[in-house]
């Protein structure tokens, strides 16, 4: 008898520490963009609330980005890009940045860059994946949004890459916000408010030093002269250049954009915000509950 | 005497060098225009008007086939007809007035937006210094059409980036990319945002078809089983291509013409040629439209 | 006289036939989907009725399905999907092609094209039937996108030349699908099905390995729950099936107003199960008159 009311503590304990396993399991994202820089220009914000929170976030860039420069090119831009990758990974305290060796423009959604992409999302064991739409000025872009579409699903077929195991779910497949209006426009599905660590994602975009003060200008026709030196007065000057120029203020607090921060912050006066970070839901992943959702975005609905 | 001699030398010195100036402005002020189509006389169909117009207007217009046409026909194919379209094409050329008309040697009915036929159009965009890139949008009846108009998106700001086909200069800028008309819904239907009334070119516009004989009076009409209706005869057949291929305004291109013309010019227009901007290239503001395509005028 | 009066009446004879002939002869039927079931799924009522009308149906799928099971795959998974395709043919009355093309791994090549091109013009297909390129399954998409650049290639001979062209473009259809964006499917045609549905689920419970092991584990349901004796196997798969978006009690507006338009007079109280079709429009352009001598079952009185 007495062994039997141990045994029932035992067994009890077990399940009180299996259901807290269960909580404190920390959640398990990859963002996958084409270029180093492009998941963290887009989902950065939200990338260092998760690491904050304590879930894994790893960001894969498809390409090596060896193209995106006017006096550097090849391996050794690619290697200056995939340190600037690492630093930006440290500053956002995600667990990892890797980036393929893939060439910029020249991405194509082929049979051996989808196995790729399921492997790693597969080795992941992701349980959200995030990418572009493949609607977007890059051919790049495009492509990456594609070949993460075909990999959507195939993720859990075993005998597809077979080399890795197939997850046990279709993961939930977001993308990243852009601005292109056909053939269909990006639907705000999820709004994630981002002002608490605006400042560390503008620091780790910072990182991608290439981009941000040399390359991207240079393609927008800015001189040299307009870019400045100091630190602090970059970070101002990226802050403005690259967060407001691409999301100003209008799009993201337009009719829809309320709207999301609305139902995702319902304790938030819209008002007091001031950065955030959209995902629209792939039809090709999980279609999540709004209960789903707020399980999988924890920084969410937070009481103020 | 020498002071007025040193006067009247540098006057003239001042004068020539002025007009020397003047003149290079005017060379800076000449549009380069690229049209870029899946099969010799895609392009002629769709903007040859326009093209024409430009031309008049003295500024410099390119036709681009990406394939060519090899398999376009019921009794010929392969190298044959390729090089009897390519002769075609060079006698549209010269009836619209235009620079240049290049066919690439990429097979008809095979076209895929591969790497290689990708940067064949960056290298022939750049080579052009194009202002303005025309091109078929991906949603169209020939997977030939739509896989031009994926492989033009796919140059799209690449043209700007000095490490893609480092064997030419990289533009400055990237052009404004548009897409020629067509009439297909799904997944969204064209937009008509720039309409061009062609009434002045139309002769030209047809003159310029009617070279790609292979095509108006053989291939199209046999796949449309129309070959007994196709007439005998130089003046019949342009009559005929007049009548079944001057087009159609839709309602939403009037509204359009209305906008550029002014209502009473855009309300008598019979024939327009249509553009859609593309998302992927420059967003041209009304003003620089009216730069850009100088024939648009509320006072002619 | 006597003969030559006689010869005129024949000839006569002759004349008035051949429009009747032309009315009587058989239709050519060719619907592709990309793995064997997908196209039974789909459009395996419609078949049914075509073949009962004695019109010639073939269905053909682009890849051999060696990638869907979690024991089997490979040659051996893709020998068990051919037999079982072959029984669904036999049970349907349709012809049943499986080609040899990897599941998983279907591409748009131009390899693929001309064996589509190939079989479309062998069948003298007077209608086409695809997958549409919007669906979370990359060979689904691939699948349709290669049909759509059949489309209008049929009739060009210098391509394939191996085989003559079509006479016409024929008519292209889209079988449906659930999915928003771009574009939602467009219910152009309704086609009712009620009197064959069992025939349809008998044809799907021949893709054992698909309804009753594979798409099941793919969807986390316990082997426990999948019924084991042959009625109760056919009921649960009807179940699941027709409800998907055929099932009455499911129809929306659109699909109310496409069953009325093709039906005369029907008590859509009676109507239970029914297949739509979208028009491609890179195909033939029907006209209203044409689709109802290319659906010879439309308009026929709903089954009591």
């Amino acid at each position: 008898m007495k062994y039997l009311f141990l045994l029932a503590v035992i067994l009890s304990f077990q399940f009180s520490v299996n259901g807290q396993n269960q909580e404190d399991e920390p959640l398990r994202i990859i963002v996958i963009g084409a270029h180093p820089d492009d998941a963290d220009i887009r989902a950065g914000g939200t990338a260092a609330l998760f690491a904050d929170m304590g879930h894994k976030v790893k960001f894969l860039a498809l390409t090596n980005g060896d193209a995106g420069h006017t006096s550097m090119g090849g391996g050794v831009l690619a290697k200056r890009r995939r340190e600037e990758a690492k630093r930006s990974a440290e500053i956002l305290g995600i667990e990892e940045y890797e980036v393929l060796d893939n060439h910029d423009g020249e991405l194509i959604p082929s049979l051996h860059v989808r196995h790729q992409v399921i492997r790693r999302i597969r080795d992941w064991n992701a349980d959200i994946v995030i990418t572009h739409r493949p609607n977007d000025y890059h051919p790049d872009h495009r492509n990456t949004g594609i070949v993460v579409q075909d990999a959507a699903y195939l993720v859990i077929v075993p005998n597809i890459t077979p080399d890795t195991p197939p997850l046990e779910k279709n993961p939930l497949f977001l993308y990243l916000e852009d601005n292109f209006q056909k053939p269909n426009s990006f639907s705000k599905d999820i709004a994630v408010v981002i002002d608490e660590v605006i400042d560390t994602k503008v620091r780790a975009m910072a990182a991608h030093e290439s981009q941000m003060f040399e390359w991207l200008p240079w393609t927008r026709g800015v001189k040299k002269s307009e870019i400045p030196e100091e630190r602090d007065e970059r970070l101002a000057w990226l802050k403005k250049n690259e967060i407001e120029r691409r999301f100003p203020t209008e799009k993201t607090f337009d009719r829809e954009g309320i709207k999301a921060i609305q139902k995702w912050y319902p304790s938030t006066d819209p008002e007091t915000v001031k950065y955030v970070e959209f995902f629209e839901i792939s039809e090709f992943g999980k279609q999540p509950t709004e209960e789903e959702v707020l399980k999988l975005f924890p920084m969410l609905n937070k009481k103020e | 005497m020498n002071k007025n001699l040193i006067y009247f030398l540098s006057g003239t010195f001042i004068l020539f060098n002025t007009f020397n100036i003047l003149a290079q402005n005017e060379e800076d002020q000449k549009l380069n225009i690229i049209v870029i189509g899946a099969h010799p006389d895609d392009a002629d169909n769709k903007a040859g008007g326009t093209a024409a117009l430009f031309a008049k207007m003295g500024h410099r217009v390119k036709f681009l086939s990406v394939t060519n046409g090899d398999a376009g026909h019921q009794d010929m194919g392969g190298g044959v007809l390729a090089k009897l379209r390519r002769k075609e094409s060079e006698e549209a050329a010269r009836q619209l007035g235009i620079e240049e008309y290049k066919v690439l040697d990429n097979h008809d009915g095979e076209l895929l937006p591969t790497l290689n036929v990708r940067h064949q159009i960056i290298r022939e965009i750049r080579n052009w210094n194009a202002d303005i890139v025309m091109s078929p949008r991906p949603a169209d009846y020939h997977p030939d059409h739509r896989y031009t108009g994926v492989l033009v998106q796919d140059a799209a700001y690449l043209v700007i980036v000095p490490n893609v086909t480092p064997d030419t200069p990289p533009l400055e800028k990237n052009p404004v990319f548009l897409y020629l008309e067509d009439h297909f819904k799904k997944p969204t239907p064209f937009q008509p945002d720039i309409v061009v009334d062609i009434g002045q070119t139309f002769d030209e516009k047809i003159e310029g078809l009617n070279a790609h004989t292979s095509q108006m009076y053989e291939w199209l009409p046999w796949t449309e089983r129309k070959l007994a209706e196709v007439p005998e005869g130089s003046e019949a057949r342009l009559k005929w291509l007049e009548k079944t291929r001057s087009g159609s305004i839709t309602s939403a291109e009037r509204e359009s013409l209305k906008k550029w013309y002014g209502k009473e010019r855009g309300g008598e227009v019979e024939y327009a040629e249509s553009f859609e901007i593309c998302e992927y290239g420059k967003q041209p503001s009304e003003e620089e439209i009216r730069n850009l395509f100088p024939m648009l005028s509320k006072n002619q | 006289m006597n003969k030559r009066i006689f010869l005129f009446f024949l000839l006569l004879s002759g004349i008035s036939m051949y429009p009747q002939e032309r009315e009587n002869q058989p239709l050519n039927i060719i619907a592709i989907g990309a793995h064997p079931d997908d196209i039974d799924s789909r459009f395996g009522g419609t078949a049914a009725l075509y073949s009962k009308m004695g019109h010639n149906v073939k269905f053909l799928a682009l890849t051999n399905g060696d990638a869907g099971h979690t024991e089997m795959g490979g040659g051996v998974l893709a020998k068990v999907r051919r037999e079982e395709a072959k029984r669904a043919g036999e049970i349907l009355g349709v012809e049943y092609e499986v080609l040899d093309n990897h599941d998983g791994e279907l591409m748009p090549s131009l390899h693929v094209r001309h064996q589509v091109i190939r079989k479309i013009r062998e069948w003298d297909a007077d209608v086409v039937l695809g997958l549409r390129p919007n669906d979370y399954h990359p060979d689904h998409r691939n699948a349709g996108i290669v049909v759509q650049d059949a489309a209008y290639l049929v009739i060009v001979p210098n391509v394939t030349p191996d085989t003559p062209p079509l006479e016409k473009n024929p008519v292209f259809l889209y079988m449906q699908d659930n999915f928003q964006k771009p574009n939602p499917f467009s219910k152009d045609i309704a086609v009712v099905i009620d009197e064959v549905v069992d025939l349809k689920i008998q044809a799907l419970a021949a893709h054992e390995s698909q309804m009753f092991e594979w798409l099941p584990w793919t969807r986390g349901v316990e082997e426990s729950e999948i019924p084991k004796g042959n009625k109760e196997r056919l009921a649960w798969l009807k179940e699941r099936y027709t409800n998907r978006y055929t099932k009455n009690g499911n129809f929306d507006e659109e699909a109310r107003n496409a069953i009325q338009k093709w039906y005369p007079s029907p008590d859509l109280s009676k109507v239970d199960h029914v297949e739509f079709f979208e028009v491609c429009e890179y195909g033939m352009q029907p006209t209203e008159e044409e689709i109802r001598q290319l659906f010879p079952m439309l308009g026929s009185k709903v089954s009591e």
